[in-house]
């Protein structure tokens, strides 16, 4: 038994709810961390900016208290409640102070189950939705991050991504009608797992929270097949005119393949980590610290969760005239980590970095919130949680060489550049 | 407070207690130290916070504080590449957050460290202290990383928005310059200048280490003595900063143009030193005008579809700063008809002041925000770091107790006092249209 195992109460089906309640040493602080299968997947074959209107739209009111009123519960004692939307969820995230425990979480379930969705609030919204992608237009990252993954993956694949200015034309098709609809089919009792974390009484919260969400009608609560792969990896390369930019970004990558429960996941991560995982790895030795051709330069394996194979992707920023040169110093790196593999030495370094990580993350309440929650979205025992760092102190030198080859291919990686060349 | 020699340890006197935060000075080279034990999780932070920062630079070497801190990472006597323990290699191997930042009063070294790695955190810090190599080697391509970090910047709008009115607003005091300093002094400085820079300012008497979470207190107030006891005290004085900003005449104006897609209004009023005692109001303030959605700006702007957001920028700095609402643009929204709106508000304010409910709710979003300064060491560590920098760490422990006393009245009060057009400085950048 560890840390997680011994101190997470998990109440696994009240109501088709799922808490998981961890007290800490915080004093008076909770945090709470929640999901619901409501991402833009759930829409995707009809307008995949449905689900981010919806999450955001379930602050502006509610049946019974307009956007003022929500707010002024909630600022009046100084407790936050966010909603966002992923490819997979929406979520929520409440900070509050333990005696406002109460008032965080009956207007968490008022505001999930009853949204009013108003026409006037959602033409204000999109109106602003659509002025932070206008701004996403100077945005060399972004920029160069969507060619990215358009060019890896095909239009259905959940690490897609639309250009701007489709995603404004589909924000701007959205309608209150499209709201209520899509609201009635994903949001219900089936799917909701909340992790809360700090000064907290595990037995008062679930009393809390299940008593307005259970009566709450029930919906489904699987996450559909991925129908489409990722695109065979071929060599290519693209620049992005952005004008007036000081700086270039620079993706370089390709498809993996493979998800993140497959056998091989973690020793290609611990591959990529050794190349470009943090200050002390490869990249930033050699590209930053070394020659100076950039302020940040790492590698990760992204896009993995849920069945979706996934992509290894280097991301840098570059000055536009030694933009050349840090493509260069870049490849060399790729092909050397390719050609000759990683170190015992490095491979040991870094699952000691790893694993320390892992512990200083349990620094905070919103730290362990998320941490609980994401395990529990995996559909992983709480006891992953404690075993992490056993599975990662396993993998052998040979898996991780034997990963980079059989995932990685150096000939065939596409490479997209974003700024004023 | 407690009163003194409450707590003796070897070779340290103690100084003060407040909200479990106790402060000892080093007796050897009077080094302050700040402690506070918390078990939660098994994790420590350690942080130095040296008293130096853009505000100590000048024409010809705007940047430095910041470039030093980059050559801090280079080795030093004990933690170096060549004896195969670099500082970054050394404390990411144990899985230790480790950075540094710097601002324009403080430069702060900190390592999140699992709680049986304190020590190590302390041995790497004390060596930089009076030990950092200080190489040209190190120097000339860090120079180009730092020059990506400047070009990295000028790529927002707001950022280049953001200097810009700070260098107008602020003429002769060296808040005018921005932390990250001119590119041609940033590409320019010597080796020489930036050792000069170090050989001033990072003494054990011109610093503040502060250790939160999980050890024992005795242990590591030893660990600290055992390592940074080997420093003496400055050979000369800390050099102050002598220049006040003279007296604004009149409202300035700024406008950025640039290819882009949206604009952004900027309207800065100056504030004083961070001490001041004017401070816990205009907090508040701040509050009121713009954080949340039924603040008075968000009604007015936000709700009406005219801007994606707004941003009220308005730290305590150790001297005057700049009290500033930033607003981002809907795409066709005009410049001026934010500005108008915002002035007017602020008029609105000095003429019929602030609600009781206004008030109390502001009030209750600084307590949570002060509670969750709490969660997790570094959290404290951080929080600590930015009161250590404006000159008194009780600013930390008092700033809820501080703004629990502000009245209506004062906020209305402070408005009149602040928030004048003389003392304006607003700036505007515009999105230009790409050339064809």
């Amino acid at each position: 038994m560890g840390t997680f195992s011994n101190q997470v109460i998990i109440n696994n089906d009240i109501k088709g709810v799922k808490t998981y309640v961890m007290p800490t040493r915080a004093k008076d602080v909770i945090t709470i961390s929640g999901s619901i299968l409501g991402g833009s997947i759930h829409c995707a074959d009809k307008n995949s900016k449905l689900a981010a209107l919806v999450a955001t739209m379930l602050d502006k009111g509610t049946v019974k208290k307009d956007k003022y009123e929500i707010s002024e519960t909630l600022e009046s004692v100084g407790a936050e409640l966010n909603f966002s939307s992923t490819r997979y969820h929406t979520h929520f995230t409440g900070f509050c102070l333990n005696n406002d425990l109460d008032t965080l979480l009956s207007l968490l379930a008022e505001q999930l189950m009853t949204p009013s969705f108003s026409n006037d609030e959602l033409s204000t919204l999109k109106s602003r939705i659509c002025g932070n992608l206008e701004r996403d237009k100077e945005d060399t990252k972004k920029i160069a991050m969507t060619h990215f993954l358009r060019r890896l993956f095909p239009k259905h694949h959940p690490n897609y991504r639309d250009t701007i200015d489709e995603s404004i034309n589909l924000v701007n098709k959205i309608t209150t009608k499209d709201l209520f609809a899509f609201h009635k089919q994903r949001y219900g009792r089936g799917s909701i797992k909340i992790a809360a974390a700090g000064d907290i009484n595990p037995e008062e919260f679930n009393e809390l929270i299940i008593g307005p969400l259970g009566a709450w009608e029930k919906k489904e609560t699987i996450i559909p097949p991925i129908k489409e792969k990722a695109k065979d990896p071929k060599e290519s390369n693209e620049t992005i005119n952005v004008p007036d930019k000081t700086s270039s970004d620079l993706y370089i990558g390709q498809s993996i393949g493979i998800d993140s429960e497959h056998k091989d996941y973690y020793a290609l991560m611990l591959g990529v980590y050794i190349l470009g995982g943090n200050f002390s790895a490869r990249l930033m030795q050699t590209v930053r610290d070394k020659q100076g051709l950039t302020y940040g330069i790492g590698s990760s394996i992204s896009g993995v969760s849920f069945g979706a194979d996934g992509y290894w992707s280097i991301w840098g920023t570059f000055a536009p005239d030694i933009l050349k040169k840090g493509i260069k110093a870049t490849k060399e790196q790729i092909d050397l980590w390719f050609k000759k593999g990683v170190t015992g030495d490095e491979l040991s370094a870094k699952k000691t970095t790893i694993n320390g990580s892992y512990k200083v993350s349990l620094d905070s309440t919103a730290g362990l919130a998320g941490k609980i929650l994401s395990n529990a979205e995996h559909g992983r025992n709480i006891s992953y949680l404690d075993k992490y760092p056993k599975i990662i102190e396993n993998i052998s030198l040979s898996e991780v060489n034997n990963a980079i080859k059989k995932y990685i291919n150096p000939n065939k990686l596409y490479m997209v550049s974003a700024g004023t060349p | 407070m407690c009163p003194k020699n409450k707590n003796n340890f070897t070779g340290y006197d103690f100084v003060k207690k407040s909200a479990g935060i106790e402060e000892y000075t080093l007796v050897k080279n009077s080094l302050r130290v700040l402690v506070l034990e918390d078990h939660s999780a098994p994790v420590a932070t350690f942080m130095v916070t040296y008293h130096v920062g853009s505000r100590n630079e000048a024409i010809g070497y705007t940047g430095s504080t910041h470039l030093l801190e980059h050559l801090m990472f280079k080795g030093s006597r004990n933690f170096n590449k060549e004896k195969n323990t670099a500082i970054w290699t050394e404390l990411q191997n144990i899985g230790a957050q480790i950075n540094a930042t710097t601002w324009n009063d403080r430069t702060n070294y900190f390592e999140v460290v699992p709680s049986e790695h304190l020590e190590r955190a302390i041995a790497i810090e004390a060596d930089r202290m009076r030990h950092a190599f200080l190489k040209d080697e190190d120097r000339q391509p860090e120079m180009t990383v730092v020059r990506n970090e400047f070009e990295r910047g000028e790529n927002s709008p707001f950022d280049v928005l953001d200097k810009n009115i700070w260098a107008t607003a602020y003429q002769a005091h060296p808040y005018h310059h921005s932390t990250i300093g001119w590119r041609s002094d940033i590409e320019n400085i010597s080796t020489e200048r930036l050792k000069i820079f170090y050989d001033t300012y990072y003494w054990p008497n011109n610093a503040t280490v502060t250790v939160i979470g999980d050890f024992n207190k005795e242990q590591a107030l030893a660990s600290i003595n055992k390592y940074f006891s080997e420093h003496s005290k400055s050979i000369n004085p800390i050099p102050p900063v002598y220049t006040d900003e003279p007296a604004q005449e009149g409202p300035r104006r700024i406008t950025v143009k640039r290819t882009g897609q949206t604009g952004i209004v900027g309207v800065a009023h100056k504030s004083p030193q961070g001490l001041h005692e004017d401070t816990y109001a205009l907090q508040l303030l701040g509050k009121i005008l713009a954080d949340g959605k039924t603040s008075r700006l968000n009604k007015l702007i936000i709700d009406k579809g005219l801007a994606t957001s707004i941003f009220m920028y308005d730290f305590p700095f150790l001297d005057n700063g700049l009290f500033i609402t930033y607003v981002f643009l809907t795409p066709g929204t005009d410049h001026k008809k934010i500005e108008k709106t915002i002035i007017k508000e602020y008029n609105n304010i000095i003429e019929n002041g602030v609600s009781q409910e206004e008030l109390r709710r502001a009030q209750a979003q600084i307590r949570a925000m002060v509670a969750f300064s709490r969660d997790g060491t570094y959290a404290v560590a951080s929080a600590l770091n930015e009161a250590i920098a404006i000159g008194d760490w009780t600013f930390y422990t008092n700033f809820m107790e501080n703004i629990n006393n502000v009245t209506a009245e004062e906020i209305k009060e402070i408005a009149k006092k602040y928030l004048t057009e003389d003392q304006s400085t607003t700036g505007w950048f515009i999105a230009k249209e790409p050339k064809a």
